[in-house]
């Protein structure tokens, strides 16, 4: 197991619903926190009491276990006038941190896993797309992907062809940008924050920013959480459970560029948490 | 015994797919439409996810996360996702060797399968895991009564039931369970297989309470 890399990144531990019920105990890293306080005056603290910095931003408490944290990235959209934010609870999942990720940036799933809403058949093709790693930013960057869709979101309509941009700010965290339905010149933004709380289960805590003021909250939560646990019923019957990073073990397609990107990007910054390298 | 036991083909129909294990191996068991059976590690070398949630479309194994299709040979047909591609023939699904005999399926994961032979005229009964050791299991078949007399055992999984006769394959799975498949002398009505087949009931509830107490 090696934390080296994990320990210094901010992670999603609670949202402000979890918060206000309690202290959460929770697991992170393979180490146990305790999340308390309220938005502005939270507090973690390890089994031996220990504390470790904490930041509410993005509806989430987050925290870091490392002495030398990197700063948690920015997602511009968050405080752009007119979205809604939406937190969308927790799901958890006996997987690794990194296959939840990895996951949620693919699409070629959608017709088989997410049948009649984010995919259909006879509508399989994925389409030319690029995906790259932006070394200024260090980030995974996955853009001009467009994909038939039944029920892109909530307050979609019918079904119609979806402009997706995917941003993989952290390891463990992830941000799509998808056509918004009634408002063409905006996208929607879908994130995933994992939780890891071993190498092979983590709480995910889905987060959006949407323009649409028609939807009831609990509608798009529940429309979120459905398609969070049809991805759940893949992610617990992946073998291996860590996502191994030699090529050679799992084999890959055009359409899984972005995934490609994705763990020659893990490897090349050793992170490792979650992941089967060669040498494992 | 490197040739397994997995089950009864009558419990398999065409387009069904099932999971086993054999040795530790993780198997997934699929039959096509045209009848044929295939026995394969139960991972896509895709994605590692398990092939035995996957659904059969023609002769093909569909896996569930992205629908990718492998033949009988293993090898993968069609990516929907790149429906003008011929997929490398190095894209393939580990196959195991599968024979059926006595309507029973036999899987070897390290070589050809060779199923064992059935001492007597058979006919299937059933398939059933028990959360038990084969000693506990072979104790409970002679200590469970058969229309108010005991079997007797006539040798290894063989037992003697009044004028019946029943024949249990086993294989043994992890976390201290056995798969056994059962079957009847070929002379049983139905009636008679029924009442054979509350027995292996009995048997299997026996084992597990012995198990328990133990």
């Amino acid at each position: 197991m090696s934390r080296a890399y994990a320990l210094n990144d901010w992670y999603a531990v609670a949202d402000a619903q979890v918060l206000a019920r309690g202290p959460r105990r929770t697991m992170l890293l393979d180490q146990e926190v305790t999340v308390s306080g309220t938005t502005d005056d939270l507090r973690v603290i390890d089994a031996e009491g220990s504390a470790y910095p904490a930041q509410f931003r993005y509806g989430h408490v987050w925290t870091s276990l490392g002495d030398a944290p990197r700063p948690l990235f920015d997602i511009p959209e968050a405080d752009e006038p007119g979205r809604r934010l939406v937190p969308c609870g927790v799901v958890r999942v006996k997987c690794s941190p990194l296959r939840a990720v990895e996951n949620f940036l693919d699409i070629a799933h959608f017709p088989f896993v997410h049948t009649g809403i984010l995919g259909s058949e006879p509508h399989t093709e994925v389409a030319p797309y690029k995906a790259e790693i932006r070394d200024d930013v260090d980030e995974v960057w996955a853009t001009k992907i467009s994909f038939y869709q039944p029920q892109a979101a909530k307050s979609a309509e019918a079904g119609g062809d979806t402009q997706y941009l995917y941003r993989v700010a952290a390891p463990t965290t992830a941000v799509l940008y998808k056509t918004c339905p009634p408002k063409p010149e905006a996208m929607d933004v879908i994130a995933i924050f994992v939780q890891p709380r071993t190498e092979t289960e983590c709480d995910v805590w889905p987060w959006m920013a949407l323009y649409d003021d028609v939807s009831a909250f609990a509608g798009l939560v529940q429309f979120q959480q459905e398609i969070f646990l049809q991805d759940r019923s893949i992610l617990e019957n992946q073998r291996p459970v860590k996502l191994p990073l030699d090529p050679k073990m799992e084999i890959p397609t055009r359409a899984d560029l972005t995934s490609i990107a994705y763990r020659r990007w893990l490897k090349s910054k050793g992170a490792f948490y979650g992941a089967l390298t060669e040498d494992a | 015994m490197l040739t397994a036991p997995v089950g009864l083909i009558r419990d398999l129909d065409p387009k069904r797919v099932m999971r086993a294990q054999v040795n530790g191996q993780d198997l997934v068991v699929w039959r096509a439409s045209n009848g044929d059976i295939s026995a394969w590690d139960n991972r896509c070398p895709h994605r590692g996810m398990a092939l035995s949630h996957g659904f059969v479309r023609g002769n093909d194994l569909a896996c569930l996360y992205h629908g990718w299709h492998y033949g009988g040979t293993g090898v993968c047909r069609y990516i929907p996702a790149h429906p003008e591609l011929d997929p490398p023939k190095t894209i393939k699904a580990t196959v195991f060797s599968v024979a059926i005999a006595d309507g029973v399926i036999w899987v070897n994961t390290q070589g050809a399968a060779e199923p064992a032979p059935v001492p007597m005229a058979s006919q299937p009964l059933r398939s059933f895991h028990v959360v038990s050791h084969s000693e506990s299991l072979a104790r409970a078949c002679r200590t469970v009564a058969f229309e108010g007399a005991f079997p007797e055992q006539l040798e290894q999984g063989l037992y003697q039931l009044g004028a019946r006769q029943v024949f249990l394959l086993e294989n043994p799975l992890d976390q201290g369970r056995l798969q056994i498949t059962a079957l009847a002398d070929a002379d049983a009505t139905p009636e008679g297989c029924a009442a054979l087949s509350r027995w292996c009931e009995a048997v299997r509830r026996s084992a597990q309470e012995e198990k328990v107490a133990a």
